[in-house]
């Protein structure tokens, strides 16, 4: 196998972050996180100002820097991820992109890593405006020197469900049936968890908490929270159970970053491979 | 360049029941073939295999020299490809397309070839206006120029003509004739037989996933019309004139086209220098004279009436 150029990934990178953003449901996105990052900062303010203890004034950037992660973020990676192969196939340019002296490990590559990059541009979009609705409303924020190490934590724990959804992109080569799949992933793996932890609160049985902390939503969830609510003085810790709600555990740091290895290593393997072996699917008419 | 740029060697591809080969033939430097064929016969699939978008299911298929599967790169090297129906980005310009397959080629500088390719295939004036603005012609002649960059050896062009006008049609033929004229390789699916006409020197037929027929354009027509045909245009053509070019020997028949005569010759049969005398002594005027011109299409027609058994 010959060794993937870099220079052509670059080019498939650049290419697929254009080709993304050219998709009005990702523009459509984007401004949607504008919206539902900044606006309850705004409406909390000017509603209902007491409703919100002085203490955690300074740390309430991180509910909008943590909060959305588990779903929304999510959702977003899903869109950008499950249409980066299959709209390519949909559209007939997979084709004409691979008829040229470029190894598929290249393209395949290139596809995923301008996809992620987008995806980590939304994260910090996510953040950045967290950080500034909460100072505009609530005054200035605390621990803010968290905020890069938060964003390499979050937009890598987002690699779990992206990944999955470039994969199933790639196996299903449908983008329609792909975002459904994948977000069946997501919200399946977020109602079970729900009942999960109803069922441990009734019965206390350890193993729906066992089963609650590996799921891949308990897990990618987990990440943010865990790395940075030690960073962070122990009056911010009110945020962090409001963001979290109720839960039956989660895993550990080290067993949550492993896991998202996993499956990032399972779903990359399970993709590139499918992508190296089938044949090229044709212009769906 | 030494190997043979482009070879089809028993080449299969076995889709559920369906099954398309055994294909075997080649194409040599300088060459332009035209892939011929119905819709559904195979050619997209052969032209996908040689790409190395799909795997052949048994046979060999070699693009300049290569495997186009296991050394993709090395294959595709100097090969430049126009799909079918233009699946080009409609998102990007055509000066962004371009940009986009020299960086696939991996050309540091690309602005001088991207705005050679563009003005060769006459899109210039439009390099900054999003594909999917363009008419269906100016797309077709994207892809041809997306397919031109980096000064390609081979060309793989699928139903290039498709969607272009007749100065268009004209312009693409000459590109494509220097660019054979210059060494280059062509394989051209199409089902313009007079484009085919003009341009191939040789053809390619293909029925129901089999290859029926390798040849000349004229060998094909001797074959599928039992003879080649004479065409001339006279003045002052008269019956006893017409009656003796029947009589001639290897005339089969004669038809009296505007201006002129349609004279069906056995294979192999030249009549040319007869005829002409003929014409002059009897005090007629010839104008032109021309032999086996657009006979391709009856002589494919004929190939699909015969459900391709004439040209087994």
């Amino acid at each position: 196998m010959a060794v993937p150029r870099p220079t052509r990934i670059a080019a498939f990178a650049a290419y697929e972050v254009r080709r993304a953003l050219a998709r009005k449901k990702v523009i459509a996105i984007a401004a949607f996180t504008v919206i539902l990052v900044t606006a309850p900062y705004f409406i909390l303010s000017t509603l209902g100002p007491s409703d919100v203890p002085a203490s955690l004034f300074p740390f309430v950037w991180v509910v909008g820097a943590i909060a959305p992660f588990n779903l929304f973020i999510q959702l977003i990676g899903i869109l950008i991820a499950a249409g980066a192969m299959s709209e390519e196939y949909e559209a007939g340019t997979a084709e004409l992109l691979l008829s040229k002296p470029v190894s598929r490990t290249e393209f395949f590559v290139g596809k995923y890593l301008g996809g992620y990059f987008l995806l980590a541009v939304m994260i910090t979009l996510d953040v950045g405006l967290s950080i500034v609705s909460a100072s505009l409303t609530y005054g200035p924020q605390m621990g803010l020197e968290t905020v890069p190490g938060l964003l390499v934590v979050e937009i890598l724990a987002s690699a779990l469900f992206y990944s999955v959804a470039f994969t199933l992109g790639e196996l299903v080569r449908r983008s329609s049936l792909a975002y459904i799949l994948a977000s069946a992933f997501v919200v399946s793996s977020q109602f079970i968890g729900t009942f999960l932890v109803i069922a441990y609160e009734i019965t206390g049985k350890a193993l729906y908490q066992t089963i609650h902390v590996y799921l891949p939503t308990t897990v990618a969830g987990s990440i943010p929270t865990q790395f940075e609510q030690p960073l962070l003085p122990s009056t911010a810790g009110r945020v962090f159970s409001l963001i979290l709600g109720p839960s039956a555990g989660v895993p550990s740091q080290a067993t949550a970053a492993a896991i998202v290895a996993a499956y990032f290593v399972v779903a990359m393997a399970i993709s590139l491979g499918y992508f190296r072996w089938a044949d090229v699917s044709r212009r769906v008419n | 360049m030494s190997a043979t740029p482009i070879e089809f060697l028993g080449a299969v591809k076995q889709y559920g029941s369906k099954k398309i080969g055994p294909v075997d033939f080649s194409v040599e430097k300088g060459q332009i073939l035209g892939f011929l064929g119905p819709n559904g016969s195979g050619k997209t699939t052969c032209i996908r295999m040689l790409l190395g978008l799909s795997k052949p299911s048994d046979g060999k298929v070699k693009l300049r020299g290569y495997d186009p599967i296991k050394k993709h790169v090395e294959a595709l090297t100097g090969v430049g490809y126009s799909s079918e129906l233009p699946n080009i980005q409609t998102f990007l310009t055509p000066r962004e397309v371009t940009e986009l397959a020299a960086a696939e080629i991996g050309l540091k500088s690309p602005g001088e070839e991207v705005k050679r390719v563009l003005n060769e295939t006459g899109i210039i004036q439009y390099a900054d206006t999003k594909v999917g603005k363009l008419s269906k012609g100016m797309v077709q002649r994207l892809s041809v120029a997306q397919a031109m960059i980096g000064n390609p050896s081979v060309m793989v062009l699928d139903e290039p003509m498709i969607g272009l006008d007749p100065a268009g049609t004209a312009h693409l033929r000459e590109v494509l004739r220097a660019f054979a004229k210059d060494g280059g390789t062509i394989l051209m699916s199409s089902h313009m037989m007079s484009e085919v006409e003009d341009l191939c020197s040789t053809v390619a037929f293909i029925h129901s996933g089999k290859l029926l027929f390798r040849g000349t354009p004229k060998e094909m027509v001797e074959k599928m019309l039992g003879g080649n045909t004479v065409r001339i245009e006279a003045r002052g053509l008269t019956p006893p004139l017409v009656e003796s070019i029947k009589g001639l020997a290897g005339v089969v028949g004669v038809e009296e086209i505007p201006g002129g005569l349609s004279i069906n010759v056995r294979p192999g049969v030249e009549v040319r220098p007869a005829l002409a005398k003929m014409i002059a002594n009897s005090g007629s005027e010839l104008l032109t004279m021309a032999e086996g011109e657009r006979m391709l299409e009856k002589a494919y027609i004929e190939a699909l009436k015969s459900g391709g058994a004439k040209a087994d």
